[in-house]
């Protein structure tokens, strides 16, 4: 057995006994032990993840597991990168899980769940035939949902987000269903290999709608636009670690699955498919990271950030597939690198932040941004955090996501000199929408950080708010360490994602360098470690050199200026609504915000205000257009089905007589 | 790294921590005269630079350890900026980070650990600065990577030395529609990314006009020294970078001390002519409303779009 | 005339003539908006003169002027005529379409001129149809600023626009549309300016105002 298997076989086994132990340890011990177990199972994932990575690959089938068709695995070098991810993600949350289910979420099924979800996600990526992948993604759909809807007896809306993402999953389940069954059919079986070699016998239009349908059911998990209205509910309202582990693990899978699909088991394709998936990742990337500016709920913002990133990763792939139908496969290559890069990148941010954003949760008991403020004080570690986290998703450098954005950039613009007049259109307004969308980022986060944890409390809760537990920081310690190492040092892991991306389009990888990230075929390098280093030293000089040059004198306090009108008041400063206030503005045409103002005078006077109430509401304007007049339609439909229905067993039967009546009518007029 | 590169950069950072100030002096003066005022003089700034600096340090209650890194951190990625780029030589000190997407980033890091400074203060002024000041930067960074990128596709790398290089070889190219397109662009995001007229007023003291002044209304003495030395070094690194951009004319390309003397001239005419030109403009020009700011900057982002389709397909 | 100097001269006028078509949908001063509109006509005609030095063509080489007067002259002459009838009203307050939102169509209508003018200019490569595109742009932001302003002058100025940009087509396309044609042309354009300015005078004098939201409410 390779090292591979051994450690899927530890994960596994880690999660099994997760589960029982969830089931047998009393309360006061389950939450550690079960933590510890789901721990053990990520580091071992993530062990068997890299040694995949770095070309161990493995296979089994256990034939008697599951009828018909029976289990079968394997990884690869693509499924490695997943399952490490998967892996990383699992062990900071199951960690950070210990300290946090003392709040409620100690109960057998929920803690049961946990480890379940965790080798649900796990065995998506390594699933090696159809019937194998089609259980994982359903077993990780419903044990999420389970763990979504943990808190619904405390808050109304966990059941309507419930609700919405479990109609959606399984909607998008549907899709994938009938997708990769119609792409089995002319395979000899339903191992992915077999799949691989009978792809090129489906008719293009065939092989467009598989694409398109596989597009839409993984892009529903990936969140994207249009098909993400679950995404920003159902992140929100899951306990914080489980926000962390959908929104930084299993939204990779949507585009494991495009890429599984698209790039291997298709080859690749033709040119619209690709334009399709960028123009949707340029999409969904904008009006996401709109959606998170105006956005006053810390969790929202961030689940809307999510829609960002894996739109950015989206047009990577889609570049990827571009370059690859066009004969670029040097370029595509690059891109899927960028790709990845940015997924892995963000894998590490969102957790940190979710996590971060979790404390905050727990210690203010308030995830309106309006209330939150001066956390700082109270929480500092956490604020450390969540602050890391800002800077690594603000796409600035020396940054997490600032070197997967510039590998994107670079295969953009490697990329123009592309024949084709759609391509040429699409490239620079790819390279627009990341160029927005970093705007924004940087916009959306230093309102995040800037109006969440600076400043002073808005609320007494919020100035009331103290640290975490250990365990709880040590999960944000180590999100915090991957985002460092991915910010100074990516080419740790860039020459291995190269490799992978380099293998699955057959040419050599497109990024090398032990310091410098260089790229292979094109000119272009980046340091992110001499850059931090030169910041270092550049910091150190501008404190130093005044200092030599004037005698230091020590540091008084003073007052806050005042207009020498008295203390400032926390009801004086600005909220994150007023702070976002302008860049809604701006974008009034696409948002359509409503605002609603409420002047109440007194009763003396007409002219003297009492007090001003301010609301303002920024609906998701895709969801208005797009699932009302849908969610209308079933609603009609159900009107006129209800109607069939009476209650009488005598219509029942009928019913049945006159179908069978009419089958057997049927068949004697077309016989 | 080589030995021109080293010593160009440290060149160039002497220069601009030195040059910065007087640039700001220069202007101020040119203004000045214009509006028929005598002037303090092109040393002033310098002068109120060491003021501040002698004062003694004040820290406003209820601010935090980000208040006063902030300066510091606003100097230090611009002092990098000012090391890597190439002003005074196309060789840099560190190659691979020499380039132009990390440069234009790096100097919005600056920005944004001011705005973050400004919300810190937890005052009305503050938010109320950070929040223009930030929702400016999120509107500009479009327009400088699709100048960016206009100005990449000819040349075939964002690399700074290969753009300045390639425009030194071949003029005809700097001459070319996108690069004159990209360039205009190019100007109206330094002017945003500034705060220069129209989009904020430097010399503006009045709350509803403010933008950069209030975020930074709390700091004083060797604190505001070193918000007022980033400022101007922003000011100068944005113009040399425009200069060399688009007329890389006098830039030394080899370790002479006559090249490398040569350089430095031709740098700080370059500059001194874009700085005084801006302030004369800036006689004639108003602040425009906040809420105008957007069309300014989508226009630039139109013209930057129109450089990089200028630049696909070359007419 | 050498061959890159053709080619520098000729990007030159295009971009011009693109320019300034952009700066009428940036500009809300309805006397900035005539100037720029001017200039546009003295890029047009430079652009033909381009062509008649390249081609050492006296014909063209009249049309050139013939363009200079009518476009850069008597067009905007005409419009500054009717704007100072007008009175005080003289901006573009709230077009349709906010300016910024205009910016970014122009930019997508660029985008579409390019894309739809592809094939035109792979039929014949040459400098000329390769600004052909250009031509097409400035068309169809005509169009757009025809569409989207309320006032009856500022439409104006969008058809002007567009006749603009079908002659610089003309020219780039065919290198050389006949004299008599584009007389015709001119004379007819000249016309039309003439009737809409005596109507706009008209309408302000029954209704006054020219803000064409404001008809509507004649049918109504």
């Amino acid at each position: 057995m390779s090292v591979v298997g051994a450690a899927l076989a530890a994960t596994g086994a880690s999660c099994a006994g997760g589960v029982l132990a969830a089931l047998a340890v009393p309360r006061a011990r389950r939450a550690l032990v079960v933590g510890m177990l789901t721990c053990v199972a990520g580091a071992c994932a993530t062990v068997a993840g890299a040694a995949a990575m770095l070309g161990h690959t493995w296979a089994a089938e256990l034939p008697g597991l599951l009828p018909l068709s029976g289990v079968v695995l394997g990884v690869d070098a693509l499924g490695g990168v997943f399952v490490a991810v998967g892996g990383a993600v699992a062990v900071a949350v199951a960690l950070y899980g210990i300290g946090y289910s003392r709040h409620g979420l100690d109960g057998r099924a929920v803690q049961a769940m946990v480890p379940v979800f965790v080798g649900s996600l796990l065995l998506v990526p390594i699933a090696a035939d159809v019937t194998t992948l089609l259980v994982a993604w359903e077993l990780m759909a419903l044990t999420s949902l389970l763990l979504v809807v943990a808190e619904h007896r405390r808050r109304a809306a966990v059941a309507s987000a419930g609700r919405w993402y479990a109609v959606m999953t399984h909607l998008g389940f549907v899709a994938i269903l009938i997708g990769l069954l119609v792409l089995a059919a002319p395979a000899a079986d339903g191992s992915f290999a077999a799949v691989r070699a009978a792809a090129g016998a489906l008719p293009p239009v065939a092989a467009g709608a598989v694409f398109v349908l596989c597009l839409v059911g993984f892009g529903s998990k990936a969140g994207i636009v249009p098909l993400h209205a679950w995404l920003p509910r159902a992140h929100p309202e899951a306990p914080s670690p489980v926000s962390a582990l959908m929104s930084a693990a299993m939204v990779n899978l949507g585009v494991y699955g495009i890429v599984r699909v698209g790039l291997d088991l298709m080859g690749g394709g033709t040119r619209w498919w690709w334009l399709l998936v960028m123009a949707l990742g340029a999409v969904s990337a904008v009006y996401g990271i709109l959606q998170a500016v105006v956005s006053s709920d810390l969790k929202r913002l961030l689940a809307y950030s999510t829609t960002e990133n894996m739109g950015l990763v989206l047009v990577g792939v889609g570049a990827c597939g571009l370059f690859a139908a066009t004969g670029n496969p040097v370029l595509a290559a690059l891109a899927l690198t960028a790709a990845l890069l940015h997924l892995l990148g963000h894998a590490a941010f969102k957790t940190l932040l979710f996590l971060g954003a979790g404390s905050v949760l727990h210690a203010t008991g308030t995830r309106d941004l309006d209330e939150l403020g001066g956390l700082r004080a109270g929480m500092p570690v956490t604020t450390a955090a969540f602050g890391l986290g800002a800077l690594a998703a603000s796409t600035l450098p020396p940054g997490t996501a600032f070197v997967g954005e510039w590998l994107l950039l670079q295969s953009l613009v490697h990329g123009l000199p592309a024949p084709g007049v759609a391509t040429s259109i699409v490239l620079p307004v790819a390279v627009a929408a990341v160029a927005l969308t970093a705007g924004l980022a940087v916009a959306t986060f230093v309102k995040a950080f800037g109006v969440g944890f600076l400043a002073r409390p808005r609320s007494d809760a919020a100035a009331a708010a103290r640290e975490s537990p250990p365990t709880m920081l040590a999960g944000m310690a180590l999100a915090g360490v991957a985002c460092v190492v991915l910010a100074v040092a990516p080419t740790v892991v860039l020459p291995v994602l190269a490799t992978v991306a380099g293998d699955l389009l057959a040419v050599a990888p497109p990024v090398s360098g032990a310091v410098t990230v260089e790229l292979a075929g094109v000119t272009g390098a980046l340091s992110p470690l001499l850059l931090a280093t030169a910041l270092a030293l550049a910091a150190a000089l501008v404190v130093v050199l005044p200092r030599l040059l004037v005698a230091r004198r020590a540091r008084r306090a003073a007052r806050l200026w005042d207009c020498g009108a008295g203390p400032l008041s926390a009801r004086m400063e600005y909220t994150a609504t007023s702070f976002a206030e302008p860049l809604q503005r701006v974008f009034d045409d696409v948002l359509q915000p409503v605002q609603d103002i409420d002047v109440t005078h007194h009763r003396e006077s007409a002219y003297l205000v009492q007090s001003v109430a301010y609301r303002r509401l920024v609906p998701d304007r895709v969801e208005r257009r797009l699932y009302t007049p849908v969610l209308a339609a079933a609603a009609a439909w159900g009107r006129v089905g209800r109607r069939l229905g009476t209650g009488s067993v005598h219509r029942y039967l009928g019913y049945g007589f006159v179908g069978l009546c009419g089958l057997l009518v049927l068949l004697v007029l077309t016989r | 790294m080589t030995a021109l590169g080293v010593l160009g950069g440290a060149l160039q950072a002497v220069l601009v921590v030195v040059g910065s100030p007087l640039l700001v002096g220069l202007m101020r003066q040119v203004r000045a005269r214009m509006e028929g005022r005598a002037g303090a003089g092109v040393g002033q700034p310098w002068r109120d630079l060491r003021k501040l600096l002698g004062k003694q340090p004040i820290t406003p209650r209820g601010t935090s350890e980000l208040f006063r890194v902030a300066p510091v951190l606003l100097v230090a990625m611009t002092l990098v900026v000012a090391v890597v780029a190439p002003f005074v030589s196309t060789a840099s000190a560190l190659p691979p980070v020499a380039d132009l997407i990390v440069v234009v980033a790096l100097l919005a890091h600056g920005t944004v650990v001011l705005a973050l400074a400004g919300l810190d203060t937890g005052t009305a002024f503050g938010g109320m600065g950070a929040s223009r000041e930030t929702t400016i930067l999120a509107l500009v960074e479009p327009t400088a990577l699709m100048a960016i990128f206009a100005l990449s596709v000819p040349v075939g790398s964002t690399a700074l030395p290969a753009i300045v290089g390639s425009g030194l070889q071949d003029p005809a190219r700097v001459l070319s529609p996108a690069s004159l397109l990209a360039a205009v662009a190019l100007l109206l995001v330094v002017v945003a990314e500034t705060g220069r007229l129209p989009v904020d007023n430097p010399s503006t003291h009045l709350e509803l006009t403010m933008v950069h002044e209030a975020m930074v209304l709390e700091y004083a003495g060797p604190d505001l020294a070193l918000v007022e030395l980033g400022s101007a070094m922003r000011l100068s690194v944005y113009l040399g970078l425009l200069a060399n951009l688009f007329l890389p004319w006098g830039i030394a390309t080899e370790a002479g001390v006559l090249a490398l003397a040569l350089g430095v001239l031709a740098l700080v005419v370059k500059v001194a002519v874009l700085g005084a030109a801006l302030a004369f403009a800036e006689v004639f020009l108003a602040k425009v409303r906040l809420f105008r700011v957007p069309e300014l900057l989508a226009g630039s982002f139109l013209l930057a779009l129109l450089a990089v389709t200028a630049a696909y397909f070359p007419a | 005339m050498t061959a890159a100097l053709y080619h520098q001269l000729l990007d030159l006028t295009a971009g011009a003539l693109l320019l300034t078509a952009v700066l009428v949908v940036w500009r809300r001063d309805l006397a900035m908006i005539i100037r720029i509109f001017a200039v546009q006509g003295v890029a047009l005609a430079a652009l033909v003169g381009v062509l008649a030095a390249h081609e050492g063509s006296v014909e063209l080489a009249v049309v050139a002027l013939g363009v200079l007067v009518l476009r850069a002259g008597v067009l905007p002459a005409l419009l500054r005529r009717a704007l100072a009838a007008a009175g005080d009203d003289r901006r573009e307050t709230r077009p349709l379409v906010n300016v910024a939102a205009s910016l970014l169509a122009a930019a997508a209508l660029t985008l579409l001129a390019l894309a739809v003018s592809a094939p035109i200019v792979e039929l014949a490569p040459s400098p000329t149809t390769r600004a052909a595109p250009i031509g097409v742009a400035v068309v169809l932001i005509g169009f757009f600023v025809l569409v989207t302003r309320r006032r009856a002058l500022s439409q104006l100025v969008g058809f002007l626009l567009m006749d603009n940009g079908i002659t610089a087509v003309g020219f780039l396309v065919t290198s050389g549309i006949g004299l008599v044609v584009e007389v015709g042309v001119a004379l007819d354009v000249l016309l039309v300016v003439l009737v809409l300015g005596i109507l706009t005078g008209r309408m302000r004098e029954v209704f006054g105002g020219t803000d064409l939201d404001e008809l509507r409410e004649l049918h109504d």
